[in-house]
């Protein structure tokens, strides 16, 4: 919470995907909130909200992975690597950067399979409570020979699999690249404490400075 | 053999420094591709299927959210005053209240460190002014703020509560009486070495300042009751009743302690400059701060979780629980050895794993085996949870040490040798649940009748 923090000069990229963490993880409580005060004060329900909280959370999450692959915020144990010399320590990181990367790559080729029928030949296939909004409708003579969509397809919330997950290989690669050239020895977090220690620093601050 | 190759696979992965999600995931993969005609697809699917399948799941971003807006906006503070103001007077009284502001930071929030954190920064300090050594200062925080995750609301309760499809709302409940029986163990333990060591009471502040202390923090701890009642009073579920915890939150320590926020400047505003800053709340540079760090943290423990639960995809594919579950009581285990062996599996595992991950996992194994012995699921649970909770205060990887470390300014090492004395408590406590189950199923069949998944 300190000003401090946002003076630092961050890249467009990552005010960008911050920004988006932000807003995704806010639009979902705000849906979900809204759709508890429809219920009790305007005796109604939302009936999108569910879907569309779910849908966020996914890409939230799925998206945000990538972020935290180019962070380092993702947790592992450390024990081993830490104690090791810095040529087997190198050897590793280039395994365990290998075996990251067999696994993004997996998981994009099963996602495109997953996606893709949903995409040509299963294009029709609607989710279940989104309604279309007019503006996508040109979808409809792309994907679906003309005819309207009443709710909005299901290629459009599974999108974010093989999306994130050529995002992930990508930043894969590029944290073996830092590995490789020696500047960072692991990709993971050495722990989750030293994280939540900076937030709670960063809130000392901030509070200090409105007493004083 | 599967059993063998995929759980070596894991733990072979997580040693040379692959992320844990990532060592789940991968092991699973290999071993669906080598022993199963499962698609690699139907990881895909898996893996969104965390997020759409299961509904539960979604409360635990907002229950993050809730904490992050408590931690910055002041409630912690103001429950450390009514908890000194209540039992300060008493031998090791501050340590005492330290236990009480954690039990009600833990009933507001649903996770260990942030309970540490959120109270320990503030409590360590106070210790040592007034003559308590760091290391019995540090044991406590370290030790009470374990409660977080055993108090309601409960980030891993919900997991539990996802990975076997029992009720989030009797977890919760299941949760009160064990939780309250710890904390006043620890409070126990803590009179007695007061008496031994003769350590420091504070004078007693008088009824003015417990009322006036106990008006100030009111606004936080009325949300237990929005949760709580929320959830048995059938008004929301547990995913709404953490939505509406984090607006509450939000609008509380922005609005009302106004600790963050626009209105956290000095002087009164102006009628224009009181709307405005209202207005900006939304995108005011500490909210959009709180929910960029709560929806990172949410990322990653969800990305551990998913990838868990293809673990767990796997596991049930290849019918493993089944066939433990089978070889085990075939070997004629009763009850009592089995929750032996659940109990050690729970505790060199809570060692490695982050607990939401560890749980995905080993509920579904141990799960089948209990309702076979016709242990109750939610016993079972609570076990569980308190297992995680010892997982947390044990090297080598116990998260709570390394949070206390840094709050108190210690080595891990001397955390781990002053949390010792303590974590015996807490191993008396696990004995106490294991073999107790009335602890943990008394207060949720009184309220919400018998359990019902028996099969």
């Amino acid at each position: 919470m300190s000003p401090a923090e946002h003076d630092v000069p961050r890249s467009a990229v990552d005010s960008f995907e911050e920004s988006l963490i932000a807003i995704f993880l806010g639009l979902m409580t705000l849906i979900t909130f809204a759709n508890v005060v429809a219920r009790y004060i305007f005796n109604d329900n939302i009936l999108w909200a569910l879907e569309t909280t779910v849908f966020l959370f996914a890409w939230l999450v799925l998206l945000g992975t990538c972020y935290g692959v180019k962070k380092s915020l993702h947790l592992g144990i450390d024990i081993v690597i830490a104690r090791l010399a810095p040529g087997p320590r190198k050897a590793l990181g280039v395994v365990a950067i290998a075996a990251c990367l067999a696994f993004s790559i997996l998981v994009l080729i099963g996602s495109w399979d997953y996606w893709y029928p949903f995409a040509t030949k299963r294009a029709f296939l609607e989710v279940n409570d989104i309604p279309m909004p007019g503006f996508l409708q040109f979808l409809s003579d792309w994907m679906n020979d003309g005819e309207k969509y009443e709710k909005i397809p299901r290629f459009i919330p599974y999108a974010v699999l093989p999306i994130s997950m050529t995002l992930l290989t990508w930043r894969f690669i590029q944290a073996g690249i830092r590995i490789m050239r020696g500047d960072v020895y692991t990709i993971i977090a050495s722990h989750e404490a030293e994280e939540i220690l900076e937030e709670s620093a960063a809130a000392r601050t901030a509070s200090g400075e409105k007493e004083g | 053999m599967e059993v063998a190759i995929l759980f070596g696979l894991v733990i072979g992965l997580m040693m040379i420094g692959v992320p844990v999600a990532v060592s789940l995931g991968l092991s699973s993969i290999v071993v669906l591709l080598m022993y199963s005609d499962g698609s690699l697809a139907s990881i895909a699917q898996t893996l969104f299927s965390a997020f759409d399948g299961h509904y539960t799941l979604l409360a635990i971003p907002f229950f993050i959210l809730a904490s992050s807006f408590m931690s910055t906006g002041g409630v912690a503070q103001r429950i450390i005053r009514f908890a000194i103001a209540v039992c300060g007077h008493i031998r090791g009284g501050l340590a005492i209240a330290s236990v009480l502001a954690c039990m009600m930071f833990a009933a507001l929030s649903g996770s260990s460190p942030a309970t540490v954190v959120a109270i320990g920064t503030i409590v360590i300090a106070g210790m040592r002014q007034v003559g308590y050594s760091r290391e019995f200062a540090a044991g406590v925080i370290c030790n009470a703020g374990t409660l977080g995750i055993l108090i309601p609301p409960s980030i891993v309760m919900v997991v539990y509560a996802a990975a076997t499809d029992v009720s989030v709302g009797r977890m919760f409940l299941a949760g009160v009486i064990p939780g309250l029986i710890a904390g006043l163990m620890l409070m126990m333990g803590i009179y007695i070495a007061a008496r031994v060591r003769d350590l420091p009471r504070q004078p007693w502040a008088g009824w003015g300042e417990f009322f006036s202390a106990g008006a100030d923090a009111f606004w936080g701890l009325l949300l237990i009751v929005i949760i709580l009642g929320g959830i048995y009073g059938g008004i929301f579920t547990p995913t709404e009743a953490a939505a509406v915890a984090a607006i509450y939150a939000f609008l509380i320590s922005n609005f009302i302690y106004r600790d963050m926020g626009p209105f956290a400047l000095k002087g009164a505003p102006g009628i224009f400059m009181g709307v405005w800053r209202t207005i900006s709340v939304f995108w005011h540079a500490d909210t959009r701060r709180t929910l960029f760090e709560a929806g990172k943290l949410t990322i990653m423990l969800m990305f551990i979780i998913a990838n868990a639960l293809i673990l767990k995809h796997v596991l049930t594919e290849e019918g493993i629980p089944q066939s433990i579950a089978e070889s085990m009581l075939a070997a004629g285990m009763g009850p009592i050895m089995f929750l032996i062996v659940v109990n050690v599996l729970l505790l060199i595992g809570g060692q490695f794993m982050e607990p939401s991950g560890l749980l995905i996992i080993v509920a579904p194994l141990v799960f089948p085996i209990a309702i076979k012995l016709g242990i109750d699921p939610i016993h079972l649970g609570i076990i569980m949870v308190v297992n995680m909770e010892i997982g947390m205060i044990t090297p080598p990887v116990g998260l709570n040490l390394f949070v206390t470390a840094g709050v108190a300014g210690m080595s891990v090492f001397s955390v781990v040798r002053a949390a010792l004395p303590w974590v015996g408590i807490m191993f008396v406590f696990l004995i106490l649940v294991t073999y107790v189950p009335w602890i943990s199923t008394w207060l949720p069949t009184t309220l919400m009748g018998p359990e019902i998944i028996t099969k």
